[in-house]
């Protein structure tokens, strides 16, 4: 009788309670809130001639003081606003980016996983194939070669981060195939569709969600990178773009530390927030014995 | 040291708030042998482990428990680990899980005589528990499951101990293998004149190797006497219930499908499949024809016929590893055949498609153990209507449902629906599988092991039922297992599969009462007797 949560979840699956438990879980949470308000509201009080390179009439350069919290870049633009307008990007370019790569691992994972045989030895070779692959470099290759833009990163994120939750997925689904009430719904009638949707895709879910938030943080400092490396979309500020242009226009050598500091540690605070709940979500669904 | 053996007094247990065991005093002498038995959850192996203060430290022991005039409670560390294995040590249950898989059966042996300086070999030890010691060098995998035992044993006989506590020792083995090492066990402890304290669920196999029993009950010792007077007259209602749920084979009263019962509605096929068929009025319900499986090169299931007539329930019996399962699954279409047939109530059962799902309504499958049957994130509602929403079948789900619970006598169903697995109790939990397949209305009911991972009391009320669902609605049942005793109760005929071949089949008396097959003979023979 207590071999019900050998599937690696509690019976009732999720329970929202406990994860409020995790006091760390629970401070990641709240700063994602925060970043996320920012995010949406913020650009909607900005003016648009504060961050217009042409309109800006402050000096640049600026270091951090009463006009300008966080000083001016060297267009003389607030460091503070960009960040703002950047928050946008980088949490939106993170999520799809995720919700992208944790959607092809858990299709490939459960599809290989419930039909084996040849489909999933091919699936398998295309999963190591990808996972041996140095991510950053193929994504670099992609973002080159494909249009600039938006959809580019997002595309190219998201095609190289999903072999982890691939196998992830496709082990917990191998576990629960293996499971005698699965070979009770197979004698009842149920075919392949039945056997996933009821049973698989219930104990697979969880799991799913705590890797998508996992690889939230993973894709937004991607996204930073391939930013900062330049093949981001230049139309558009993100916190890697800002040190992108930091590095351009000379913030070292201006010993401009205002225009490099925020948005890196923007990026720290806001990778470490999904990591913790990701980690508190884990803990949550995942039985201690 | 004085050789006083063990006397417990007053021993209880709590864990938490919980009492699993209250107030027992036991005393066992050097070299007698006593016998534990009880139902899971009646605080037996609670009362085991107690003995080498093996329990967790959540629990709270209170009473005395001595062990040679000591009491193990106040030991000190150090005379409690010299204590272990050496006055007394045990063979615990699932030999699988308690030996290590990465090493040698020799080096694990041979562990306990390290740890307590005691000199001794490796390959005595083995010779005393039948084994070659070339087995020394083997790693467990490469073991069967009654060689496996084995070793265990000679681990427990390594530091030469006054005393042995064997928690469960066969209950994950054939009867045959069973047989064999139970007359190991008795040959052992009379050599060496050792006190054995021996833990089962089963009353017979208690009987096989013990002077003296003990019956517990919900943490509480109900019975203690010698083992032949408590079976034959037992005086708590519980020893009762336990000795009831072990058949006799042969004795009339325990077979509970009366015989005016068996020719009602059943046909008593005997002819083989040589010669012309002559057509009968009414076709059996199911016919088997010279069906093979193989599992890469091996033959699981090697040329078998088997009839089943409708409201017919038949038992498969045989060892682990005789095909039975692989039988079993091929008849329902979860495995393919690799030539033969299967015919299902006049036409050959479809391989795939709409027309495989559809006779999969006809036939359902009852599987060992509940716990794993049932998806422990579905509720009993859920469970049960899997197979209607399966096959899309019409009217008021609940209803059906419900109908479907009573029947297998959930009652009230409306106290069950909403329950999750985990909180039912295992009979309740095998009822519920039960009441999934019935929901279906099947002809036929496949039933794997059935009542092998339930409790004696419960056995008995899932054989009453099993014979009740085809008293009233004519349903025929396969019934696969390895205990003749439950072959005895339930079946109107039994055939017997030995290395993937039906070696002998017939009516319950004729196969059981006179086997004509020397494998047959020997299932029998290996049968403890109460």
């Amino acid at each position: 009788m207590n071999g019900f949560n050998a599937d690696g979840f509690n019976a009732d699956g999720f329970n929202a309670a406990r994860l409020l438990e995790h006091k760390a879980g629970v401070a990641g949470a709240a700063i994602l809130a925060v970043a996320a308000l920012v995010a949406v509201v913020a650009p909607l009080l900005i003016p648009a001639d504060a961050l217009d390179v042409t309109r800006v009439t402050d000096p640049p350069w600026q270091a951090p003081g009463a006009g300008h919290w966080l000083g001016t870049d060297h267009t003389g633009r607030s460091i503070a606003l960009l960040m703002v307008q950047g928050a946008g990007t980088s949490l939106f370019v993170g999520l799809t980016a995720a919700v992208l790569a944790v959607a092809i691992g858990a299709l490939v994972g459960v599809v290989s996983g419930h039909f084996g045989g040849l489909l999933a030895g091919a699936l398998l070779r295309v999963t190591d194939f990808f996972l041996v692959l140095p991510a950053l470099v193929l994504a670099i290759a992609l973002s080159t070669v494909l249009p600039r833009g938006l959809s580019t990163i997002v595309l190219a994120i998201g095609l190289t981060s999903w072999p982890s939750t691939a196998r992830v997925v496709r082990a917990q689904t191998l576990t629960i195939e293996a499971r005698p009430f699965v070979e009770r719904a197979r004698a009842l009638g149920g075919g392949h569709g039945h056997v996933i949707a009821r049973h698989v895709m219930p104990s697979v879910v969880p799991l799913v969600l705590v890797n998508a938030t996992l690889a939230v943080a993973s894709a937004i400092v991607a996204e930073s990178t391939l930013a900062f490396l330049g093949l981001g979309d230049p139309t558009r500020i993100s916190w890697g773009a800002l040190l992108h242009q930091a590095q351009l226009h000379g913030a070292v050598p201006q010993r401009a530390w205002w225009f490099l500091l925020p948005p890196g540690a923007a990026i720290v605070v806001v990778v470490l927030a999904f990591t913790l709940v990701g980690r508190a979500l884990e803990a949550v669904v995942t039985p201690k014995r | 040291m004085k050789n006083t053996g063990l006397e417990l007094r007053n021993l209880t247990v709590h864990y938490g708030h919980k009492r699993v065991v209250n107030d027992v005093s036991l005393a066992l002498a050097p070299g007698q042998t006593l016998g534990l038995a009880g139902e899971s959850g009646s605080g037996k192996s609670t009362v085991a482990m107690s003995v080498l203060r093996l329990l967790p430290k959540s629990a709270r022991v209170d009473g005395e428990i001595l062990l040679d005039g000591d009491d193990v409670r106040a030991m000190s560390w150090g005379r409690l680990r010299a204590v272990r294995w050496a006055s007394a040590s045990i063979v615990f249950q699932g030999a699988m899980h308690s030996l290590n898989p990465v090493r040698r059966v020799g080096d694990q042996i041979a562990e306990p005589m390290r740890l307590h300086n005691t000199p001794g070999s490796v390959t005595e030890l083995l010779s005393q528990v039948e084994l070659p010691e070339d087995k020394a060098r083997a790693y467990p995998h490469e073991l069967s499951g009654g060689q496996r035992q084995r070793v265990m044993i000679a681990m427990a006989l390594a530091c030469g101990p006054r005393l042995v506590i064997a928690d469960e020792p066969t209950t994950a083995l054939d009867v045959v293998v069973q047989a064999q090492v139970l007359g190991l066990v008795k040959r052992l402890v009379a050599e060496q004149d050792l006190g054995l304290l021996m833990i089962s669920h089963d009353l017979s196999v208690l009987a096989e190797t013990c002077d003296d029993l003990a019956v517990m009950h919900r943490g509480e010792l109900v019975e203690r006497g010698g083992t032949r007077e408590v079976i034959a007259n037992p005086r708590h209602p519980h020893t009762a219930a336990l000795a009831a749920a072990f058949p006799v084979i042969g004795d009339p009263n325990h077979r509970l499908a009366g015989p005016g019962e068996s020719t009602r509605g059943a046909f008593v096929l005997q002819e083989r499949t040589e010669g012309p068929r002559v057509p009968s009025a009414a076709e059996p319900l199911l016919q088997v024809r010279d069906l093979r499986v193989d599992y890469g090169r091996t033959r699981a299931v090697d040329g078998v016929d088997l009839t089943i007539g409708h409201g017919e329930i038949v038992a498969l019996v045989g060892q682990s590893g005789s095909g039975k399962t692989t039988l079993a699954r091929t008849i329902m279409g979860l495995r393919n055949p690799s030539s033969g047939r299967v015919i299902f109530d006049g036409r050959e059962v479809p391989r795939k498609g709409r027309a495989l799902k559809a006779f999969r309504r006809q036939v359902q499958l009852v599987l060992q153990d509940p716990a794993s049957a049932l998806n422990p994130r579905h509720k009993v509602i859920d469970a049960v209507a899997e197979g209607l929403r399966v096959h899309g079948l019409p009217g008021d789900e609940e209803s059906l449902v419900t109908a479907a619970v009573e029947r297998a006598e959930l009652r009230p169903a409306s106290e069950y629906l909403q329950s999750l697995p985990h909180e039912l109790s295992g009979g309740q939990q095998q009822r519920v599988v039960i009441a999934g397949a019935l929901v279906l209305q099947p002809r036929l009911l496949v039933a794997d092991e059935p009542v092998a991972s339930l409790d004696a009391s419960v056995r008995g009320e899932i054989v009453a039922l099993l014979l009740r669902l085809r008293r009233e609605l004519g349903l025929a049942s396969l019934i696969i297992t390895h205990d003749l005793g439950l072959a005895w109760q339930i079946a109107d005929r039994v055939a017997v599969m030995h290395q993937g071949k039906i070696v002998e089949q017939g009516s319950v008396e004729q196969v059981l009462l006179d086997p004509t097959h020397d494998y047959t003979r020997a299932l029998v023979r290996a049968v403890p007797q109460v």
